[in-house]
């Protein structure tokens, strides 16, 4: 998904209007917000965005100084790699293999409450995930509970088909395809 | 606080210098990310916090830290680490220079942070903030502004904060020499950020500002490494490269013994085979050999098994005759790569025979054999025990569950699998459940040998690949079990046992000694290789494919081991991965790929072949072989770099010095160049004393850049018209080219053969032998030697050749024939109806003996399809006869022709599936018929549209000669070239990238066109009386390419199909349908316009 999309459904996630969300003249994503405030770069743009939601998501990802911190390398992490690795075979099976050890001890990227670190991953990770096989699904299990959970929730899966995880149905649809 | 970093990682410089600039204490470790240890590591540098705290985001760290400083610090930083970092890994990092987008984006960065700092003394704002340090520190390493034109103030801005105490210190710490953006890629297990798309922004014509070279590599270079360069380059008598007639191994000598895995004389081997075994053999044979170790490279087909001998019921021969007709195919196809074994030999031979019952009884002797009653399946139907590889079904192994699992080895986990484990079997040949029966067999009872086979592999592993490790640990931990080497089949060796001489020899019983009995047969004195005395020592390099690697590294050893009389282990096992053709894979069922008797037909020389294999090896991680690659590694490599080179120098030593070597007076810039060459030497020795062909590919080019690098630097053109000085440093580097020329012909001997010869021949000298321990450059020709006649070495690989290529071999065998018949049809219609009728005679003839020798229908069902395909072919061909003698030699006919043949072709289909269904409820049954009906009925559809369209066209194009100049029809013609130029576009877009994102615009863009195009064409219909043509045809061509389009797609739909994986092929039948879609409302236009012209007409 490309950023100016992104942004704008984080921000209804948030409940923030988005203003105009753009891309400048280096096709980096730009916010023209309230007052013509030009905000540019998708992390700044989505810490500008928690600051003005009084959403439960937003607080979370603002709550301490540490958590700041913790989500803002997140959402760097997002765009440097889940979202351009998704896109590379190799890069794309080290991220999946990473983040599901990751989520193997948390069920959440930073504390233990929905960030915006969750967000960013979430949705730069989407299209990975959806070319998964049911089996890649499963063999990362932890990855694949958490996009679950996540894509659960209305207010990010915003009325995209949600993704299927189960594999219960593959026994009746795997019979012999053999000529 | 404590940083972890990798070695020369330049992000550590960032954290360093910011913990300065707090004047906090920072403890530097530098790490590995692989080590197991850090393996909770993502990123690094990660750095620490005092509280625990771990971040691996440099910007995080800095907000963190100085969180008051906010915006618009924050912005740069992301900046920073968004933009200009990867930008930077792109240009500086080795083997990343190839995208050309790297230069001119991280130009304007540079650019940027000028503008920006022209207008204020800091990055964000009048003082100086974290943001100036983080992209100082980036820009410091590598020198990325050395010789950077008209950026005065970031050049002040950039020596203003060097100049700050806190970096002095930091640099003190971490020197700017010992960074590098090479190392991100050890930065992270992604290979740093190699993956990340430059974007290239709007105003991206900004001037040049850094200098071309970026930073140069020459400033790395110690007065050590010149040194030696210095004392190397001298000449010595080379060593004559004699081979003796027979090669043996030599006490106290390197003796380096080679085999490729045997291939099974039935295939026809592919490039993936080729690269994965013979080819990767002989290219490490020849540089062992030129490093002058006593090599010996064994080969041969594998020749016995169940295969073997339905092929030869198939073909009506002896299975004698299958592999005596199969192995010269392969022979032939080896001697055409240049393939250069010592001896290519065959397992059925008397020697293979004596040397495995021998094996047997020494295996039975020292007590590893036991007798089992095993059940094995029997197809009721065809009455005979079913071979492992005749026998499917459903993967046994937990958690797989594949259902096209073959009897011997499942594809998908590839584990391996005893064919009467397999849930719901059935016989590969008549479909049906095969039932169990017992039989006595004779199994090797492997887990008798495992305490040793384990001592073993602990010892010799470290010679490996990575994959072979992998998998043989795979196996041992999962415990080995008695594996039966015995079966009841003719075609194969006999077993020398008491109530076993019924039986034959298992294949990977027998084949694995296949190496040795080969090895018999090029030299008695076989046991000095394969049971060499104490004292001498014998390395094996086996060369494989990954799925071969048990048979090697447990199960042969095993066998070795249990004999105990002291034979060859194998040392190195070199197993590669798979390697796939355009992404998908090599199917010679399907006729997809390319196999080893097309690339004969190619007319692409063998070297180039040889080339483009080893550098696209599949090393590490399955590789790809592409067209498109393959003629711009051919273009830009061999062409523009190598040869460029070599014919350069030559020819100016030929044109200007007589074609006599000048005098050489070596100055600091040539020693430089020659450490430089050293540097390249010692990774492409390296590289190919661990048999790691790609690196030493990428070793040598690099000598070759180095040396077109060197020739443009120093203009020895311009130098020849200068004073006398000049005019002998001129000689000067023409010499020194020159050596390197020979340098490189030696090191690409290995590679290219019959290439190193032709450039040993222009520069008439011979072969000098490789010194692994002294990789230095020498003098290899002393001035006053004369050269040959220098001539081009490579030809470019034009785009249209490819693309031709790329359809013949892209598509599926049916296509193939279609388009074969449709040519001969055109061609020669009368004349093939007569060679049809003869050849169905034929054909139907052979059908009618095969049908009465045998019952098996997999014998004649491929028989009678040929006969069912020549039948149509005739039929069709006869109409077409009749429409040809009718339009008086129009031929626009055929196609009308074979709309009737498809009627009926797609009746006859829809009866069949309507029987099929009635029959049986089994979907998968019927699918594959309800596809054909479904492409059959596609075809029909094309044909039927395509033949009006044709004729319309043809006879518009003969009836309107003179373009209309009515403004309307203009605004129609720069429209059609608009959307021709755009179609050029997309196509282009989509053979490059698959990345839809990026050519869905284009395409939109394309479709919007289209529409303009009609909408033009509605209103100068409706405008001017006058009839233009071309719209149709343009319309026809849009309709038949993306009647192509759909087909290709269908095809892809199939093909993804055939793996039973849903998730994968929706998206694709979407777009299917979309393409589909597409067609029919072009269609709606096309077959409109004919219509219309009709009734004008009347």
């Amino acid at each position: 998904m490309c950023d100016v999309a992104t942004v704008q459904k984080i921000a209804n996630c948030l409940g923030v209007a988005p203003g105009e969300i753009q891309l400048n003249d280096e096709q980096v994503v730009t916010r023209i917000g309230a007052q013509n405030n030009r905000v540019t770069g998708f992390a700044t743009i989505l810490e500008s965005l928690a600051v003005e939601s009084k959403s439960e998501i937003a607080q979370n990802s603002i709550a301490s100084p540490e958590v700041q911190a913790q989500v803002y390398q997140w959402i760097e992490f997002a765009v440097l790699y889940v979202g351009p690795g998704s896109k590379d075979k190799h890069v794309s099976k080290q991220l999946l293999a990473d983040l599901n050890n990751l989520f193997s001890s948390k069920s959440y990227l930073v504390g233990h409450f929905l960030t915006l670190a969750d967000l960013a991953v979430f949705y730069a990770i989407g299209d990975l995930i959806k070319s998964l096989s049911p089996v890649d699904k499963e063999n990362y299990l932890n990855l694949s509970r958490w996009y679950d959970h996540l894509q659960q929730r209305p207010d990010i899966h915003q009325g995209e088909t949600l993704l299927n995880f189960t594999t219960i149905y593959l026994h009746n649809w795997a019979t012999g395809t053999h000529l | 606080m404590i940083l972890f970093t990798n070695e020369g990682n330049p992000i550590g410089l960032q954290l360093l210098v910011l913990a300065k600039y707090l004047k906090r204490p920072m403890f530097l470790q530098q790490i590995t990310i692989t080590d197991a240890k850090y393996k909770d590591l993502i990123l690094l540098p990660t750095v620490e916090l005092d509280n625990g705290l771990r971040l691996f985001s440099t910007a995080a760290i800095y907000k963190y830290l100085l969180m008051h400083e906010g915006y618009p610090r924050n912005e740069w930083l992301e900046w920073g680490a968004t933009l200009l970092t990867p930008a930077l890994e792109h240009y500086m990092a080795t083997g990343h220079r190839a995208d050309s987008r790297a230069g001119p984006v991280l130009n304007a960065l540079v650019k940027k942070l000028d503008d920006t700092l022209s207008v204020s003394p800091f990055i964000a704002g009048d003082k100086l903030t974290s943001a100036d340090l983080f992209i100082w520190s980036l820009l410091a390493p590598d020198g990325t502004l050395k010789g950077a034109q008209n950026v005065e103030h970031l050049h002040s801005w950039y020596n203003k904060i060097k100049a700050l105490p806190e970096v002095q210190e930091a640099l003190k710490e971490l020197p700017i020499n010992t960074l590098s953006f090479n190392a991100l890629q050890q930065g992270n297990r992604y290979g740093g950020l190699a993956h990340v798309q430059l974007r290239r922004g709007i105003s991206q014509d900004a001037d040049k500002v850094l200098a071309d070279s970026g930073p140069t590599v020459a400033d790395t270079v110690s007065e050590e490494e010149i040194n030696t360069a210095r004392e190397a380059f001298i000449y010595t008598e080379p060593k004559e490269l004699v081979e003796p007639r027979t090669v043996l191994p030599k006490p106290g000598e390197r003796n380096v013994l080679i085999t490729s895995a045997l291939p099974y004389v039935n295939n026809v081997p592919h490039l993936g085979n080729i690269i994965g075994c013979v080819l990767s053999a002989d290219i490490f044979a020849r540089y062992s050999r030129a490093a002058g170790y006593n090599t010996l490279l064994i080969c041969g087909t594998d020749e016995y098994g169940t295969a073997t001998e339905n092929k030869a019921l198939a073909e009506n021969m002896t299975p004698r005759e299958i592999c005596d007709k199969y192995f010269e195919l392969h022979n032939s196809i080896y001697r055409w790569f240049g393939i250069g074994f010592d001896y290519f030999g065959r397992t059925t031979t008397p020697e293979q025979t004596e040397i495995v019952q021998e094996a047997f009884k020494d295996v039975y002797e020292a007590g590893y054999i036991l007798t089992e009653s095993v059940e094995q399946l029997l197809c009721q139907k065809c009455d005979r025990f079913l071979a492992d590889r005749f026998v499917e079904g459903t993967c046994p192994h937990p958690g797989c569950g594949y259902e096209d699992a073959r009897g011997d080895q499942c594809d998908k986990c590839g584990k391996l699998v005893n064919a009467t484990e397999l849930v719901r079997p059935r016989c590969k040949v008549c479909n049906t459940a095969p039932v169990l029966r017992s039989s006595d067999q004779l199994f090797l009872d492997l887990p008798k040998a495992e305490p040793k086979l384990r001592e073993w592999v602990d010892r010799a592993e470290q010679g490996w690949t990575h994959n072979a490790r992998v998998i043989t640990r795979a196996w041992l931990r999962e415990g080995l079990k008695p594996r039966c080497i015995t079966r009841d089949l003719k075609w194969g060796i006999p077993v020398p046992h008491k109530n076993f001489e019924q039986k034959v020899f298992y294949v990977w019983f027998d084949a694995p000694f296949g190496y040795v009995s080969i090895t018999k047969r090029y030299t008695k004195d076989y046991l000095q290789w394969w049971q060499p005395a104490p004292g001498t020592d014998v390395e094996l390099f086996q060369f494989m494919a990954k799925d071969n690697v048990p048979f090697h590294s447990v199960v042969w050893p095993s066998v070795l081991l249990a004999i105990n009389k002291g034979n060859t282990l194998v040392s190195h096992i070199m197993a590669t991965e798979y390697l796939n053709y355009e992404d998908g894979k090599f199917s010679k069922s399907r006729g997809i790929g390319v196999f080893g008797n097309d690339a004969q037909e190619t007319g692409i020389p063998a070297d180039v072949w040889r080339f483009y294999l080893a550098s696209a090896r599949p090393e590490g991680q399955d590789s790809s072989f592409s067209w498109t690659d393959l003629a711009a590694r051919n273009n830009s490599e061999l062409l523009n770099n190598l040869g460029n080179f070599v014919n350069r120098a030559l020819s100016f030593c030929e044109r200007n010095f007589d074609s006599k070597l000048p005098q050489i007076d070596l100055n600091h810039n040539d020693f430089l160049l020659l450490a430089l060459i050293n540097r390249e030497l010692r990774g492409y020795i390296n590289s190919l004393e661990k048999a790691k062909m790609r690196d030493g590919i990428r070793h040598l080019l690099s000598i070759s850049r180095h040396g077109n690098g060197y020739i443009q630097y120093q203009q020895p053109w311009a130098l020849l018209k200068g004073s006398d000085d000049q005019k002998t440093r001129a000689g000067t580097i023409i010499g020194l080219s020159i050596n390197i020329v020979c340098l490189l012909a030696n090191l690409l001997f290995p590679f290219m053969p019959t290439t190193a010869r032709a450039m040993f021949a222009q520069l008439n000298t011979k072969q000098t032998p490789l010194d692994a321990n002294k990789p230095f450059a020498t003098l290899l020709l002393r001035p006053g030697h004369k050269i040959g006649t220098p001539s081009p070495l490579f030809n470019k690989l034009d785009h249209s050749f490819i693309e031709s290529l790329k359809a013949k071999f892209g598509g599926s065998q049916a296509d193939k024939e279609a388009v074969a018949a449709a040519g001969a049809a055109a061609a020669l219609p009368q004349l093939s109806t007569v060679e049809l009728e003869a050849a169905v005679k034929a054909q139907g003839e052979k059908v009618r003996q095969l049908k009465a020798s045998t019952k098996d229908k997999a014998v004649w069902q491929p028989e009678v399809n040929k006969l069912l395909e020549l039948k149509k072919q005739l039929e069709a061909a006869q109409k077409a006869g009749a429409g040809v003698t009718a339009a008086a030699g129009e031929s626009p006919a055929p196609a009308g022709q074979s709309v009737q043949a498809l009627e009926q072709a797609v009746q006859a289909q829809g009866d069949k599936v309507r029987q099929l269904k009635a029959s049986t409820k089994d979907k998968a049954v019927w699918q594959p018929e309800v596809n054909k009906l479904l492409e059959l009925k596609k075809q029909l559809e094309a044909a039927q549209k395509a033949t009006p369209v044709s004729t319309g066209a043809v006879a518009a194009a003969a009836a309107a000669p003179v373009p209309s100049a009515s403004p309307s029809a203009q605004s129609v013609q720069s429209l059609e070239q608009a959307v021709q130029a755009q179609g050029d576009k997309v196509r282009q877009l989509k053979s490059t990238t698959k990345d839809k994102a990026v050519w869905q615009p284009e395409v939109n863009k394309l479709l919007d066109l289209k529409k303009q195009l009609e909408e033009a064409k509605t209103a100068s219909g409706a405008a001017s009386a006058t009839d233009s043509p071309a719209p149709k045809g343009i319309d026809a061509a849009a309709v038949k390419a993306l009647q192509e389009k759909i087909t290709q797609q269908g095809e892809k739909v199939r093909n993804l199909k055939a793996t039973g994986d849903a998730s994968v092929w929706k998206p694709e039948v979407e777009i299917l349908l979309n393409l589909k879609k597409e067609l029919a409302a072009l269609d709606g236009s096309a077959a409109a316009a004919p219509q219309t012209k009709n009734k004008k007409k009347k």
